[in-house]
């Protein structure tokens, strides 16, 4: 039998995972790197890039490059997320038929389960180059936050790629289950996760080899991007008061800014001060503008102190929701390369009291842990089991646009809960059930998974007929709905697949569109 | 057609028994199952009286967690003693001893050594099918029959070697399975009132070994399904009993069971489905007092809500959000916007956060806008001049003939080589003061960006004609001519 790969599917960078030897090992890429950018690109001459190859050509080519897609992937084109990653990227994004947002660089439109496929499809690759054998399952992570349709997409990417996809878990668990692998005795644990896109934190119970998610909780509009995003807005500001030159509309400027302040932001984890020197950002009359800088340690974190406050807060959340106290909190796993700076580590350690937990390696720990469920998976005689939790909560919409959750966030899957529910107006012969996924109490601010009829309802006066409406998720995380009325015993019910942005057919094209490149790659 | 939307009902109707053999382990139906099935137990009590019973050989006792009653009667299970003979012996009612036995043998702590031990599952399955029961439950719960004279048995045919889940295990499941119906700590096997810590290892050692997870891709027939129900039960049984105010309900119902009184427990919530009614005829309703706790709890599992957290959490949010007006007040306007959203993200259902940080874009907007408009549109850079032009398409249509807006909007676009949006501006500036001199300045230089040297020479004209002292206008009148006479010379020579 094959082996089961474990992919953490990153914002920036992805990484990808294997069980040797009952332990997890992060496999390197043909250029020795353990994490691969999770970018694509085409070159002027029409060929397709992924990885550090694209990273590479990302300043000249700008336009045809994409990152951060995973921004976009299983949102709607309308989307705030989806408008700000708009404003900010070189790339076009434009709407596609299903109101999803497509990429269009090198003259053709991408889905972005398209993007994500052939990221995962070159992690696929560089698993099957290491084991010397073909790699067809694998387990991915997504961020907690994540909803049904973002998961859908990521599966169907996993399809695109040519992997079946086992499981689709949160990062901050599998970095749970990395943690706790070979570990014994009852922990409580925080995982802080300050990626380059987005924050997590998730607050779990350890005991004899079982990992419990007890509360998750976030920021989607905060990662390590706002740093760099930070530092980049200082640099315009600065340069425009120094040399009245405003680089705000000039793409290959602001690309070169990102890298930069990228790259200073990562220096200044290890040193107090660095220069970020870029000749010829600009010219206008007077000849060419160079741009030098020194940023501090201290300056930096000027810039980012409330950016740091406001991960503290959600943190707090977290710990109201898992009933916990900050102090109770036996280990604090740190995720994600913005934990690497000292900032970060310092108001982590002061808000719990201790010093974060150091074996782990803050890029892999989430790569490392989709192995290590893979693996539970698989065989049995594991020790490790992950008592998962739904993401979001799940209800149905009521009268008057209420949404009345049945199943709360972070409850423990398989799980099944039901309701009574009864009609609004006298002789109602049907009531349609609105399947709902959401935090806000307000249906409208919910996200619409599915809905049905239930008619042939026994005229009766408001209030009198019984419909029972339950919820079952299975351990896969598939979510089926059944309403009945208890009068008549009649039943409907739907299971919730949802929709994705493709087609069965439309994901086989794409799989032999892209086969045909990647013969021709090697040829 | 006649949809509308549904309301939470205020009532709940009984369900009890519906669901024991069924599928479906209701949240709703939690507390009923439990009873039910140690009522089904008393109701059979007659026929048990000769079983002989006798420690089961995987039976530790020291595991169990019994009260001083509980462990004189293990005492007297000696393989010899016949259970008629149990009720009999002084110091415990004989319908507690029942209670007690037939939770130790479905515990699987006793088995019956000699007596009758009948199967006989005739019976049951009709009632079933008329309670609604669903076609696709019943061949899933089939082999494990609760047999009419209360022992529990295990059809041995339900065992399937070819399965790739050892034969053990298989037993253990089904044995599982069938005393799903206990009250919730006998089910996690912890005492009574046990604390969450306990309750949490039992909760754990027993999702090991039922998580459907462990059998991942595994070729288990039917035990999928029985793997689902009974891990969903534990979870419940775990839900409750770490929650001190849902327990203190659940052990409630376990003293109710005790005392024999369980009887009315499963027709307790008001029974409005003519559907219970058939199921369970002749039985007397149930004293309004339990019924009003029985309801609490049905009531609280599907929405349980952490109350303190949301509490924590309003107040969380009443903070940042006060932090927030302190900043807006101090002009801190993008800090203000960032602590109202996450004011947001911690009570999203508080519609006063959305206003205010509606406003404060508004006002966030507003501000930025008059420390642009401030600026003469000359000296501002390329990217100010863009966000100035996308301020003014903001504003504008809802005052479109605002002269200072218009001329405003006028200069940028010049500035920015948008000539014809430019004029269009100046145009509508026209009309509203046809005596502007700036306007007119605006219009020449308009026309000499394009090359219109004759239009441009009397739009700078009229300028000066409404205002003399219009320097601007003067110079570039002079430029231009200087420029005409250059060009027309150049074309001469």
């Amino acid at each position: 039998m094959s082996r089961v790969i474990g992919i953490d599917l990153g914002t920036t960078n992805s990484c990808v995972s294997v069980i040797e030897n009952g332990q997890s090992t992060v496999i390197p890429n043909s250029g020795g790197y353990k994490t691969t950018p999770s970018m694509f690109g085409i070159s002027q001459d029409g060929r397709r890039l992924v990885g550090h190859l694209a990273k590479r050509q990302a300043i000249t080519n700008a336009r045809n490059t994409v990152f951060a897609a995973k921004r976009l992937i299983g949102r709607r084109f309308d989307d705030p997320e989806v408008q700000k990653t708009i404003d900010l990227s070189p790339y076009e994004i434009v709407r596609g038929p299903n109101d999803d947002p497509r990429i269009k660089i090198g003259g053709k439109t991408f889905t972005c389960p398209e993007i994500a496929g052939i990221i995962l499809r070159e992690m696929k690759r560089v698993a099957e180059e290491y084991l010397s054998e073909t790699v067809r399952e694998a387990v991915i992570t997504v961020p907690a936050y994540f909803n049904d349709n973002q998961r859908q997409c990521t599966k169907d990417a996993g399809k695109i790629a040519g992997l079946e996809v086992l499981r689709i878990i949160n990062e901050p668990t599998a970095a749970a289950l990395s943690y706790g692998m070979n570990r014994e005795g009852d922990e409580k644990i925080a995982v802080y996760d300050l990626g380059g896109g987005t924050f997590d934190i998730s607050i779990l119970e350890m005991s004899d080899g079982v990992i419990e998610v007890l509360a998750t909780s976030g920021n989607t509009f905060l990662g390590g991007e706002d740093f760099d995003r930070r530092i980049v807005q200082h640099l315009i500001e600065w340069f425009e008061e120094t040399e009245g030159i405003d680089l705000r509309g000039d793409t290959m400027a602001l690309q070169r800014l990102k890298d930069a302040s990228e790259k200073a932001k990562c220096d200044l984890s290890m040193r107090d001060v660095v220069e970020i020197n870029l000749p010829f950002i600009a010219s206008d009359s007077e000849g060419p503008r160079h741009l030098n800088y020194e940023l501090t340690r201290e300056s930096l974190e000027n810039l980012v102190h409330d950016v740091v406050e406001g991960t503290l807060k959600s943190v707090e959340q977290c710990c109201v929701d898992a009933g916990v106290q900050a102090q109770d909190i036996d280990q604090v796993v740190l995720v994600g390369g913005q934990t690497r700076m000292p900032l970060v580590q310092k108001r982590v350690t002061e808000h719990f009291g201790k010093r974060p937990h150091k074996g782990v390696n803050p890029d892999e720990v989430v790569g490392l842990g989709a192995a290590v469920q893979a693996a539970a998976l698989l065989d049995s005689d594991n020790a490790m089991l992950l008592l998962d939790v739904t993401p979001l909560s799940l209800g149905i919409g009521t009268y008057g646009g209420h949404f009345s959750r049945l199943i709360e966030r972070n409850t423990t899957v398989p799980v099944s809960k039901g309701h009574i529910f009864t009609t609004t107006r006298d002789d109602q012969s049907a009531v349609k059930i609105r399947v709902l996924q959401g935090e806000s109490d307000m249906a409208a601010e919910s996200d619409l998974l599915g809905e049905f009829v239930l008619s042939g309802i026994r005229p009766a006066a408001k209030g009198e007929p019984e419909i029972e409406v339950s919820f079952d998720i299975d351990a896969n995380g598939i979510v089926s709905v059944s309403a009945r009325d208890l009068a008549t015993g009649k039943e409907q019910s739907i299971t919730v697949s949802s929709t994705g942005t493709l087609s069965d057919t439309e994901i086989d094209e794409i799989i032999q569109e892209h086969d045909f490149y990647e013969v021709e790659l090697k040829g | 057609m006649n949809v509308a939307f549904l309301l939470p009902a205020a009532h709940y109707s009984s369900l009890d028994g519906r669901y024991e053999f069924g599928g479906g382990l209701l949240g709703v139906e939690s507390l009923s199952t439990a009873m039910d099935g140690v009522d089904r137990v008393l109701e059979n009590v007659p026929d048990q009286k000769e079983q002989v019973l006798a420690l089961s050989k995987e039976c530790d006792a020291t595991r169990l967690k019994l009260s001083s009653a509980e462990g004189y009667l293990l005492s007297r299970i000696d393989g010899a003693t016949s259970w008629g003979l149990l009720r009999e012996i002084g110091g415990i009612p004989s319908d507690q001893v029942d209670v007690c036995l037939s939770q130790w043998i479905a515990e699987g702590t006793l088995e019956i050594v000699a007596g009758k031990a009948p199967k006989k599952a005739a019976a049951r399955p009709k009632s079933e099918s008329k309670s609604g029961l669903t076609v696709e439950d019943a061949p899933a719960s089939a082999s494990v029959e609760c047999a009419e004279d209360g022992s529990l048995v295990i059809d041995e045919g339900a065992l399937d070697d070819r399965l790739d889940i050892n034969l053990n295990i298989q037993k253990r499941i089904l044995e599982f399975e069938v005393g799903l119906g206990r009250p919730y700590h006998i089910l996690l096997g912890v005492a009574q009132g046990a604390d969450p810590k306990t309750v949490k290892r039992a909760y754990f050692s027993l999702s090991k070994e039922f998580h459907p997870d462990r059998y991942f891709r595994k070729e288990i027939g039917v035990y999928g399904e029985r793997l689902d129900r009974i891990f969903k039960k534990v979870l419940e049984a775990h839900e409750i009993l770490s929650d001190p105010e849902l327990c203190q309900c659940q052990n409630l119902s376990a003293n109710l069971n005790g005392a024999g009184s369980a009887k009315s427990a499963p027709n307790a919530a008001p029974s409005v489905s003519p559907l219970d009614a058939a199921e369970s005829p002749g039985e007397s309703p149930a004293p309004p007092r339990e019924l009003t706790k029985l309801e609490r709890l049905r009531q609280r599992m599907p929405f349980k809500i952490n109350h303190a957290a949301i509490a924590g959490r309003r107040a969380r949010a009443d903070e940042i959000f006060r932090a927030a007006q302190v900043s807006q007040q101090s002009g801190r306007l993008t800090e203000a916007e960032a602590s109202l959203r996450i004011a947001i993200s911690f009570d999203p259902g508080r519609s006063e956060f959305k206003e205010a940080l509606g406003s404060l874009r508004i006002a966030a907007a507003g501000a930025r806008a008059t420390q642009l408009l401030a600026k003469p549109s000359e000296r501002m850079s390329s990217g100010e001049l863009f966000e100035a032009l996308r301020l003014l398409e903001d504003v504008l249509p809802y005052r479109p003939h605002d002269p200072e807006l218009n001329e405003r909007a006028a200069r940028v676009c010049l500035q920015l080589g948008k000539l014809d949006d430019a004029r269009e501006y100046t145009d509508t500036l026209l009309i509203r003061s046809p005596e502007s001199a700036p306007a007119h300045a605006l219009l020449g230089r308009i026309h000499r960006e394009r090359g219109e040297t004759d239009e441009a020479v009397s739009a700078f004209e009229r300028a000066l004609k409404f205002d003399e002292e219009d320097l601007e206008a003067r110079r570039a009148l002079a430029s231009v001519r200087i420029g005409a006479r250059d060009a027309a010379r150049g074309e001469k020579s």
